[in-house]
Formats: C-alpha cells, sequence, structure tokens
C-alpha cells in the first residue's frame, strides 16, 4: 500500500467523479477529497442538458464537426481549438456512457432519447432530463464513485478543504506531488501524498457576490494554486447568465432551455406600463432578442442575450416597471408540457417568487454564472493537422473529419489537461481551455465529463509511466514545511480574533460583500478602462482591510468563518488578475464587452490572456499568449443581427416592430 | 438489541411478515366472526317475525344457538389454543416492534402520521382488554369482574350481561357502567387496529402500490371498519342495556326444551306491538 | 385533503402570507445551538431585519456577519450547512418551526410575515450535531452504499447506447430519481431514530429514501441485475419491514418523490423474492 502509487482528485464535481472514475477503473488508487459531501456538488445545478451530436441532427446536416464549430464560434475563437475537437468527437459516445449509467434522459414516444433547442445553435443537439439534467448527471457519477468506495478504490475525503499544492523541485521540473488539506469538522490540517492531482474545483462565481452559484464556488482552490505557481487562463472571461431571478442570497438560475422549449424574452413597449403581463396584447410587446436577432431569436449565445437584456433595461430605461427586469414567457407552452420538459426550474420559480410561470411570465435579469477562464492548461494536439485552418463551416457541407478519422488530441498524452505545474491537472469548470470567451449552452456538463474520462487516462498514464520517483517515497520533511505553512497561515487568521475593536469594516464578511459588489459593478456585462481601474484601487483598500481583519469566532472546531474568512483573501487575490486582465484586454470578444473598445481586435488580442501570480508585488502579471488554433479559420461572430442594440444610433423598438411588420 | 446473530434478526423477514399475516388471519378473521355472533343481540330478532315470536326472545335465542354452535365444534380446544397464541404472537411482537418507534404527531399533524400513533395505542390497550375478556369470561377469573358473576356457555346473554352491568339482579351498576365504557372503548380500539392494519399490511405485502390503489383499498378498508365498529358498538350496548331476568327466562326454557312461559311471551308482544304504536302515533 | 389539494392550500398560505408582509420589518430568528459533540444545547435569539426576498438564509448570512444576539451579546456566527441555495443539493435541510425543510427557500414573508415575528431554527434530530445547525449524515448516504443504489456497468469504455425505454418509464424513474438526499423523510419519520454507532448502521431502518433509490435500480435495464442483493438488504433488519406506514415522508418530501409507492412496491419485491427462494431451495 505504502509503495502504490496514487492519485488526488480534489472537487467532487462531474468532472471530479468522471476522473475519479476513470482513474480508479484503470486500477490506480484515488483519494477524493471535497469540501461537501459529494452529492451536494455544484453540477446539481445545471438544468438544461448537454450537447452532442446526434443520429436525428446527423441525418438533417449536423456533425461533431460543427459542434466544434458552434462551440468555438460561441467562444469568439479564444478557445483551444484541439481540445474543443476532441470533446465534441466524444460527446456522443458521453451520452451513450451516461445512458448505460442510468441517466433517465427523457425520451421520445418511441423510446429514444428526446432532443431539445439550445442557444447557440439551429439544430436540437441538447440531451436532457427534466430541467435538472446536472443533477441527474452527477448522480449517476456519485453512484459509480459510490461503487468503487465501497470495493475500495475510491477514498472519498468530504468535508476537507484544499489549501495548498504541494511541489517539489524548481523551473521546469516543478512537480506536484501532494496536496495540504484542512478537515473543516476537526480543523486538523495535515498533509497528503499523490503521485498526480487533478484539481476539478469550478468556478469562482462568489468573487462577483450574488452568483447563480452555489456558496462553495469561491474559486478558493483554484486561486491557491495560481499563488502557488499555476497559470491562470483568460480571467476577464466570466459568462453573466441572461436568464435568473434575482435573490436575496443568491441569483437562481432560469435555464437557457426555458427559451430551447420556447421561452420568449419580452418588455412592454410603454415605459413604465404598469399592467399585470398577461394584460397586455401581443402588439404591445417589445420581443427583444426575435426582433434584433431574427434567425437565432431567443437562442442567441448568452453574452448577447445578457448585454441586449442589460441594454434595454439600463440604458433605454424600458425594465418592467422601471427596474431591472424583463419577462421570460412561456405561458404560450401547454403546462402539461412544461411540467414534463422543465418542472424543475417551473418548481424553482414558483417555490422562490411565488408565481406559477406556466401562468404568469417570469420575471428576469442576468446574473454571473460561469468561469470560462481557469488555470491553465496544456496537451498534445493529435493527428488532425490541416494544412489550411477550415473556413466558415455550413450544416450539411462534407464533414472535414469524424471521430475515426481525426483526433484533436493524442489520447492518453501525459500533458494533456496539465497546468504548467508537472502532475497538476486541472478539470472541468477551473481548465480554461474549452470555452473561449463565452460557453454555450449545455456544453459545460459535457466539458467536465469529458475531461475526466479522456484527460483522466492521462492522469493515469502520467503515474504509470512519467513519474521517476514515486511520491511515497520522497522525504517526509517536504510533507512537513508544507503542512506548517499551512498551519501557519491559519494560526495567523485565528489570532486576529478579538484583536481589534470590533470593526465591522475588518468583518471578512463585510469585506466580502464588498467585493463582490465592486467586481459585478465593474466586471461584467459592461467594462470600462476607467472603471476597471476604479475596481483594481478598491481591491487595494480590501486586501489591506483584509491584511487586518478580525475573525468572528475563535472556535478550534468546525469554524466556518475561518475557512470564509481564508477564502475572502483567495478571492481578492483573483480578482485582481480577473479586473487586470480586463483591463488590458483592450476590445471586445465574447463575454468580455468594453464599451471603450467596442470591436473585436483579432490582431492585438486573438489571444489568452495568462495571469501569473507574482508573490512579490502579491499581485498578477498578465501576458497575452496567442490561442492554440490552427484549425477554423476566424471569422466574424454576429449571429445574423438585424438592428445593433448595442451600436449608440438607437431606433426605438417601435419603429423595428413596425419596420418588421 | 441490534445482536447481528439473534434470532430476530436471522429470520427477521419471516418474523415480520407472520407478525402481519397473524394480525389477519386468524386473529382478524376470528375478530369479524366473534363480531357478528355478539351482534346478534341486535340484529338476531331480524327473522323473529318468521318464528313467530317477539323480537327479544329472537336476539336471545339466535345468540344463544350460535353460542352453542360454536361450543360444539370439533376440536374447538385446538382452535382457541391456536387464537391465544396467534394473539400472544402479534401481541409481543407487535409491542417490541412498537417500542422501536418515536412518535412525532406534535411536528407532523398528518392523517397517516394520527393512525400511525392510534395503531400503537389500540394495540397497547386492546392487548390489555383482549387479556381481561379472555380472564375473566372464558378462564372465568370472576374476581375481576364487579358482582362476581361467572360467564356461562349455557345462559350466554344474561351471563354476559350480567358481567358488563356488574349485577345479576340491581341492573346496571356505578362499576357497570365502567367496565361497560372499557369495553366499548376496547372493542372500538380492537376495530381500528383491525381495519388501519389490514390496510397497512396490503403496501407491507406490496398489493397496493399506487397512490390512487392505496386510497381505494383505504375506502374499503375504512367501510369493513365502520360495519365492524357499527357491530361491535351494537354488541356492547345491546348486552349493557340487556334485561337480565327476561334473558335468563328465555335461557332457561331453552335449555330445558320447553316453552318459554307464555305470559312472558305475551308481555314482550305486547310491549313490541305498543312501541310500534307509539311509533305511528308520533 | 388529496396531495395536489394540500399543495394549492400550502401554495395559497404562503400567497396570503406573502401579501401580509410588512416592508422594513424585523424578525426575531430564535436558533438552537451547539458547540460541538457531547457540548449542552443553547438557545439564542437573534433579531433580523428583512430584506426583499429574504429567506433563512440570507438572514444567517446577516447574523454571521453582525453576530449579536437580543440581549446584546456578542456571540459567534452560526454554523449551518448549505450548498446550492435553489433546493436541488439537500444540503441546508434544518428543522424550522418544529418541521424539517431546506432553509434556502424558505422564505421569511411566507413564515413570519409580520414585525416581530419568531422563526426557530434547530438541527435535524434524527443525525449527530456537529456543529449548532450542521449535522452528520454520512448514516443517509451509507443506505445508499447497503442497498447497492447504482447501476452495474462493465466500465466507462464506449459500448454503446442503454437500453431504451418509454418515455412514462422514463417519467416515473426520474421522478424518484430526483432525490436529492437531504434527509426530509428520515427526520419526519417515526421509525427512524438517531444512531450514532456506524456499526449499527447496516441494521438500523434505512428510511424512505434509500427504499425509493432501490427502487429506481431496480427499474433500469441493467440496474436490476442486482435487484435480488437489494431485496436481501430489503429483507432484513431495519429493511422495508420496518417502516411502520405513518407515511409522513412523503408529505415532507420536497421533491414530491412518491416514496410511499416506492415502499408498496419494494414490499411486493421482497414478498416475490422471498416465495421465489423459498420454491428455489436457496438457504
Amino acid at each position: 500500500m505504502a509503495d502504490e502509487k496514487r492519485v488526488i482528485v480534489v472537487g467532487g464535481g462531474l468532472a471530479g467523479l468522471a476522473a475519479s472514475v476513470r482513474i480508479a477503473e484503470a486500477g490506480v488508487p484515488v483519494d477524493l477529497f471535497s469540501m461537501v459531501p459529494v452529492k451536494r456538488s455544484h453540477s446539481v445545478c445545471a438544468q438544461g442538458g448537454i450537447n452532442a451530436c446526434n443520429e436525428v441532427a446527423r441525418q438533417q446536416g449536423y456533425s461533431e464537426y460543427q459542434h466544434f464549430d458552434e462551440t468555438l464560434i460561441g467562444g469568439d475563437f479564444l478557445n483551444d481549438q484541439h481540445p474543443v475537437l476532441e470533446m465534441a468527437n466524444w460527446a456522443p459516445k458521453i451520452i451513450d456512457l451516461l445512458d448505460r449509467m442510468g441517466v433517465p434522459f427523457n425520451r421520445s414516444s418511441e423510446g429514444f432519447r428526446d432532443l431539445r433547442l439550445f442557444g447557440g445553435s439551429l439544430f436540437k443537439r441538447t440531451h436532457f432530463a427534466g430541467a435538472t439534467t446536472g443533477q441527474q448527471l452527477l448522480y449517476a457519477l456519485d453512484e459509480q464513485t459510490r461503487r468503487f468506495a465501497a470495493e475500495g478504490k475510491v477514498n472519498k475525503m468530504e468535508f476537507w478543504e484544499f489549501l495548498w499544492p504541494i511541489t517539489e523541485g524548481e523551473g521546469e521540473d516543478k512537480r506536484c506531488v501532494g496536496i495540504v488539506a484542512q478537515d473543516m469538522r476537526t480543523m486538523q490540517i495535515r498533509s497528503f501524498r499523490a503521485d498526480a492531482v487533478v484539481m476539478a474545483t469550478g468556478g469562482c462565481g462568489l468573487v462577483f457576490g450574488k452568483s447563480t452559484n452555489s456558496i462553495i464556488c469561491t474559486g478558493g482552490a483554484a486561486s491557491r494554486c495560481y499563488q502557488a505557481g499555476a497559470w491562470y487562463g483568460n480571467p476577464e472571461m466570466i459568462q453573466v447568465h441572461p436568464t435568473a431571478i434575482p435573490g436575496a442570497d443568491k441569483c437562481r438560475l432560469m435555464s437557457e432551455s426555458a427559451r430551447g422549449e420556447g421561452g420568449r424574452v419580452w418588455v412592454p413597449k410603454k415605459k413604465g406600463d404598469t399592467r399585470r403581463p398577461n394584460d397586455i396584447p401581443e402588439n404591445e410587446r417589445y420581443y427583444i432578442l426575435e426582433e434584433r436577432y431574427p434567425k437565432y431569436g431567443n437562442l442567441v449565445p448568452r453574452d448577447i442575450a445578457t448585454r441586449e437584456i442589460f441594454d434595454v433595461c439600463v440604458n433605454e430605461g424600458m425594465g418592467i416597471n422601471g427596474t431591472n427586469q424583463v419577462y421570460l414567457d412561456l405561458t404560450h407552452r401547454d403546462p402539461e408540457y412544461l411540467t414534463q420538459k422543465l418542472g424543475g426550474i417551473m418548481d424553482i420559480y414558483e417555490k422562490f417568487v411565488g408565481d406559477d410561470p406556466r401562468y404568469t411570465p417570469m420575471r428576469i435579469f442576468p446574473a454571473v454564472h460561469y468561469t470560462m477562464g481557469g488555470l491553465w492548461t496544456t496537451y498534445t494536439p493529435g493527428d488532425y493537422q490541416p494544412d489550411q485552418p477550415m473556413g466558415e463551416h455550413k450544416p450539411g457541407n462534407p464533414i472535414p473529419i469524424d471521430a475515426q478519422l481525426g483526433h484533436g488530441l493524442t489520447i492518453g498524452a501525459h500533458n494533456n489537461a496539465m497546468t504548467n505545474l508537472k502532475g497538476l491537472y486541472a478539470f472541468g469548470e477551473v481548465n480554461f481551455a474549452y470555452h473561449g470567451a463565452t460557453r454555450l449552452g449545455a456544453n459545460a456538463l459535457l466539458s467536465c465529463i469529458f475531461d475526466g474520462l479522456c484527460n483522466g487516462v492521462s492522469v493515469v498514464n502520467y503515474v504509470r509511466e512519467g513519474v521517476e520517483a514515486p511520491a511515497s517515497e520522497l522525504p517526509q520533511t517536504l510533507f512537513d514545511q508544507a503542512e506548517k505553512s499551512e498551519q501557519d497561515k491559519h494560526d495567523k487568521i485565528m489570532s486576529s480574533v478579538n484583536t481589534g475593536k470590533g470593526d465591522q469594516a475588518l468583518n471578512p464578511y463585510q469585506i466580502a460583500n464588498e467585493l463582490g459588489e465592486e467586481m459585478n459593478a465593474a466586471s461584467t456585462v459592461v467594462k470600462t478602462g476607467p472603471r476597471l481601474e476604479k475596481c483594481l484601487a478598491k481591491l487595494d483598500e480590501l486586501w489591506d482591510r483584509y491584511t487586518r481583519m478580525e475573525l468572528g469566532d475563535g472556535a478550534m472546531w468546525t469554524n466556518q468563518s475561518l475557512s470564509f474568512a481564508r477564502s475572502v483573501g483567495d478571492m481578492i487575490i483573483l480578482g485582481e488578475a480577473i479586473a487586470k486582465a480586463g483591463l488590458l484586454r483592450e476590445e471586445s470578444r465574447g463575454s468580455h464587452y468594453r464599451t471603450d473598445f467596442p470591436e473585436r481586435d483579432d490582431d492585438k488580442f486573438w489571444k489568452a490572456s495568462v495571469a501569473k501570480f507574482n508573490s512579490d508585488t502579491n499581485k498578477s502579471d498578465i501576458e497575452f499568449m496567442p490561442v492554440k488554433a490552427g484549425l477554423v479559420k476566424l471569422r466574424p461572430r454576429n449571429y445574423g443581427k438585424v438592428d445593433s442594440g448595442t451600436n449608440k444610433e438607437k431606433i426605438p423598438p417601435k419603429q423595428v416592430a413596425e419596420a418588421k411588420a | 438489541m441490534s445482536n447481528p446473530d439473534g434470532p430476530l434478526q436471522q429470520h427477521h423477514f419471516l418474523l415480520r411478515r407472520l407478525h402481519s399475516l397473524t394480525g389477519i388471519v386468524p386473529v382478524g378473521v376470528f375478530l369479524i366472526m366473534h363480531l357478528t355472533t355478539n351482534s346478534t343481540i341486535a340484529w338476531g330478532g331480524l327473522n323473529s317475525r318468521a318464528h313467530g315470536d317477539g323480537w327479544f326472545d329472537r336476539a336471545i335465542s339466535t345468540f344463544q344457538h350460535e353460542v352453542t354452535f360454536i361450543n360444539e365444534a370439533p376440536l374447538l380446544l385446538l382452535i382457541e389454543v391456536t387464537l391465544w397464541v396467534s394473539i400472544a404472537f402479534h401481541s409481543i411482537l407487535g409491542v417490541y416492534y412498537a417500542m422501536s418507534g418515536k412518535p412525532n404527531n406534535g411536528s407532523y399533524k398528518y392523517g397517516g402520521n394520527t393512525r400511525y400513533l392510534l395503531q400503537r395505542l389500540t394495540g397497547y390497550f386492546g392487548i390489555f382488554f383482549i387479556f381481561y375478556h379472555i380472564a375473566t369470561l372464558r378462564w372465568g377469573w370472576s374476581f375481576l369482574v364487579p358482582g362476581g358473576t361467572q360467564w356461562s356457555h349455557e345462559y350466554a346473554s344474561s351471563t354476559l350481561a350480567a358481567a358488563l352491568q356488574g349485577s345479576t339482579t340491581d341492573g346496571m351498576q356505578a362499576s357497570g357502567i365502567a367496565i361497560s365504557i372499557f369495553y366499548f372503548v376496547g372493542v372500538s380500539a380492537l376495530v381500528f387496529h383491525f381495519a388501519n392494519g389490514l390496510w397497512t399490511a396490503a403496501i407491507t405485502w406490496g398489493f397496493t402500490i399506487s397512490r390512487p390503489a392505496q386510497k381505494r383499498w383505504g375506502v374499503v378498508c375504512a367501510g369493513l371498519g365502520a360495519a365492524l365498529m357499527l357491530m361491535a358498538w351494537a354488541s356492547v350496548i345491546g348486552f349493557a342495556t340487556l334485561d337480565y331476568d327476561k334473558a335468563r327466562a328465555i335461557e332457561e326454557s331453552m335449555l330445558s326444551g320447553e316453552e318459554y312461559p307464555a305470559e312472558l311471551h305475551d308481555e314482550t308482544h305486547a310491549e313490541t306491538a305498543a312501541v310500534e304504536h307509539d311509533n305511528t302515533d308520533g | 385533503m388529496s396531495d395536489a389539494e394540500a399543495h394549492a392550500f400550502d401554495a395559497d398560505m404562503r400567497r396570503v402570507n406573502r401579501k401580509k408582509a410588512v416592508e422594513g420589518r424585523s424578525v426575531i430568528f430564535k436558533i438552537k445551538r451547539c458547540d460541538g459533540p457531547g457540548k449542552p444545547n443553547r438557545w439564542e435569539s437573534f433579531k433580523v431585519p428583512v430584506e426583499q426576498g429574504a429567506n433563512v438564509i440570507s438572514s444567517l448570512k446577516l447574523i454571521a456577519a453582525n453576530p449579536i444576539t437580543t440581549e446584546g451579546t456578542k456571540t459567534t456566527p452560526v454554523v449551518w450547512d448549505s450548498g446550492c441555495l435553489e433546493e436541488v443539493c439537500g444540503a441546508c435541510t434544518m428543522v424550522i418551526n418544529g418541521r424539517v425543510r431546506q432553509s434556502c427557500s424558505c422564505l421569511i414573508d411566507e413564515y413570519a410575515p409580520l414585525e416581530g415575528d419568531v422563526i426557530t431554527l434547530e438541527p435535524m434530530s434524527k443525525f449527530p450535531v456537529i456543529r449548532d445547525l450542521w449535522v452528520d449524515r454520512d448514516r443517509l448516504f451509507n443506505a445508499l452504499t447497503r442497498v447497492k443504489a447504482w447501476v452495474p456497468i462493465d466500465g466507462t469504455y464506449n459500448m454503446g447506447a442503454g437500453p431504451k425505454e418509454s418515455p412514462d418509464h422514463q417519467q416515473m424513474r426520474y421522478a424518484l430519481s430526483e432525490c436529492m438526499s437531504c434527509g426530509c423523510c428520515l427526520e419526519a419519520c417515526p421509525q427512524y431514530n438517531k444512531e450514532e454507532d456506524p456499526e449499527k448502521w447496516d441494521t438500523s431502518f434505512v428510511g424512505a429514501h434509500a427504499i425509493s433509490q432501490a427502487r429506481l435500480f431496480n427499474e433500469h435495464g441493467t440496474g436490476k441485475r442486482l435487484k435480488g442483493e437489494r431485496y436481501d438488504a430489503l429483507s432484513g433488519p431495519g429493511g422495508v419491514n420496518d417502516c411502520g406506514n405513518a407515511q409522513n415522508c412523503v408529505k415532507v418530501c420536497p421533491k414530491g418523490i412518491p416514496l410511499t409507492e416506492s415502499i408498496g412496491a419494494v414490499g411486493r419485491g421482497t414478498t416475490v423474492h422471498a416465495i421465489k427462494r423459498f420454491f428455489e431451495g436457496k438457504k
């Protein structure tokens, strides 16, 4: 046992569980660390579905290649192209596997898997299980993990918080050989050895205060890796989901599937119309997305929908009753049908708002949703290497490749999804590679599971072939030092209890609130240089207060305040990288929209921004590195827009409507 | 309690299902028969016209016939012992199982939860009641009966009435009221326990799965329970209000094989007639 | 009252309370606290201003940011478990005003519409308290292992699609598959008792959620291969026979899972299983 090579997986969401299952299946023991019982991971919140080419779409001219192409244009060409191609190739097989695991995908009357429309595509290519697809997929993987745990192949460490990656060597040879973690109940801090560490720790929505994320999505783990020397790619790329229910504690997601199933976004044409939505006749409604994007209608990618809703409310003041809200209307659909296809989100809306969305249009507004950026990773490209990048792919065109003919990745190469630190991998949302500047709906679940299944093999190969000295043979002092360093940080925070005068400004919860408000205001839907500079100054101030922070709980048992306070520092550090990369990227691309630079600038910025932590300044050094492309040619991204709501010559919506009529 | 190798654990499934089964067969079936027999005191007079005698006479004699019939059944003791063993088995396991739960009706005021609690309470009370019932009327522990009446299968109605009333001579006594109420509550508890048990048994054995099925079977069980409840109440009220002397006279005459005294006969006829007359007036 | 009517009634009550809700009010949170296993319980009250759309979680966050009791004493932030805050992860389950539910979906307007209304929060009583409102639900997950709640697939390599399935059957399985292991059904079950000794978990009552999960996997084309093993587990001590049919589980289930139907189905399954085994002469 002692000299057996082991892998540590941090995070028990879809990516972490898929990786655990795959690695354990290959015979390498896995220690799975999670802050929560893995069944409660944030993946449960994913609602709409999971994309994959399928037979029906294929016979209408769709293909894996087109899925790949859509993902790239959705991401405004900031994605790493090779892994995306491989992901699209794997997608149908991943669906099959999930099907075999027992995921209750909705069915057609003949018993085949049902499909729905989703943003960024004109084909039905999204598989779904009600409106809780993420939950259902997570449960299927949770069950398989439980099976491996029962057989002793996966060792679950639940309620353990990841604190730091342990590394040995310097420069090129620096490799990750374990982690330091803390038991959230007993507060014990200890080190664990591993020959490879997989980070599958998700996004950092809590940096923005209220988001659609779970309260565990602080990005703390990613931030700690970044502080330990892992690079962080495209930090400024944060997806704001167009349809969420604003709430006091978080913004609850109303899935894109609501639009996929026919949901229409509108506001009353008359500003400040106080009538109830059902009383407003059809011709007095402004269907924002349908009128601005006749081709894709309500199914434009999220960043576009978000900006248009934002524009209508904030710039034109046309939100419902002057508030920052618009209607998402499903009342024209059969209530029975809605229950069957969207029951999960219908219930959420009814429970939290009180109205039944089957009969009353929902009131929604955009909210921070997904972190496209994340730990920078590399890979070995596969055998599909065209001499010239392909031009625009049209539905029904001959497919340049398929899974049999060409691979995007060399499957099983040691460095697939590996960060710049050897042996430290990043899977799922915390991997920056797949989604570029905007993630298409229903691609997130896919990228998580793909990482786990495909790149899990890389981890196994690396551990078996690439590791010279097993972690179990390394000197104990290395691990003791790492443990002590974390213990010291912990003790420093604990020593702040009751040292001050009870200054509310030094309360970690207060600091986090201000961080969230500032980041949300400066670095989400609409950004400008001056505002981001102000944001960076505010972050300096918050960091200063953080260093003098006073903890409210001195208990040495299950101290949640301590855990939270620690993550506040990590969030500020990550926030700095997000704001600075946003400031330096002087263009608009995907979710990143700068009013002072409204156009995409491929010459200067068709590049990934890579944040490297500078421990001297405690801040990021941003470097722009070329996007790993070469498979598909750059082209403009406009989704057939007719009237630009974002260009400054506004046409009153009424005129647009008349022009259309 | 949780010794994994104990007999309760090894034969857990069998014991659990036997517990459920014994509640229905033989105990539940016997309950139906027993209440049918006893309630003849209320409906036994239905065929009085055919026999050309009075309602009251016919009720007493029907009940007496039933008792005599049962008493002459072959292997009566075997049947009785089977019943006693079944009841004891159902009771002991039932108490053991019931003790494993912790009712929470204060917080969760649902119908099902109330029935859950009642099932256990009626079980406990039922055991106590059945013991008293058998001890006093079958095993002859007459020291537990106010007035000390010894039940006799030859004088089935009259001695039963006396046991309920607390006296053979002076009609209903204060102690008799207590015993009658005790009986009233006891039989009600047992009928509820049986009807509700029948409903839950259908889930335990897997006869009813869907909610509509459980609901439909619930209606059937409630109907059966209501009918049994009426019979049970009729029996208790019938015997608690029975005229000891008249009943005794009818039983004497049945026993001696003679016609019962003509004046009694006429008197009951006259009473019935008077009642009927009153009714038509009203 | 049918379940649908009860649901409508409940929704009406909540709507009425929401209409009554006074703006700018403060409400009192009375919280049962405990510093750790073996430590004594104590009650503390906090006065909390009600924001627009506030729920129990947002109120606990306000308390955490400024933990001062109604007596004016400074205390520690309350510890509680939570995750998604939209009632799909199951983490934030606790006993609110005496009844178990998720705290994220517990809107203050619906529970305490008037100034000074009191909301009591307690940890679930069927699990060991870790601290304050946070309990250790390991036993709940252990029950899933006990009933082998998984599909025994050959492996994660590509082997084509899974079994075909009718939409009705999918809807039935989906309803069961929504179980988020929150533990409401266990907290409200009079037959499910606190058991701190993991050695005894395998013989104590598994609870409605695990019985329902067993049914879910028995209904899957491949999952049914372990049917016999699941029925063996559920026939033994702590299995489906320990159910007392109080049927609170189905009433408190936040996902409306037909738990009592699952209990009936597994009851039937174990009956048939036992008869088969008797006549097949095994064991």
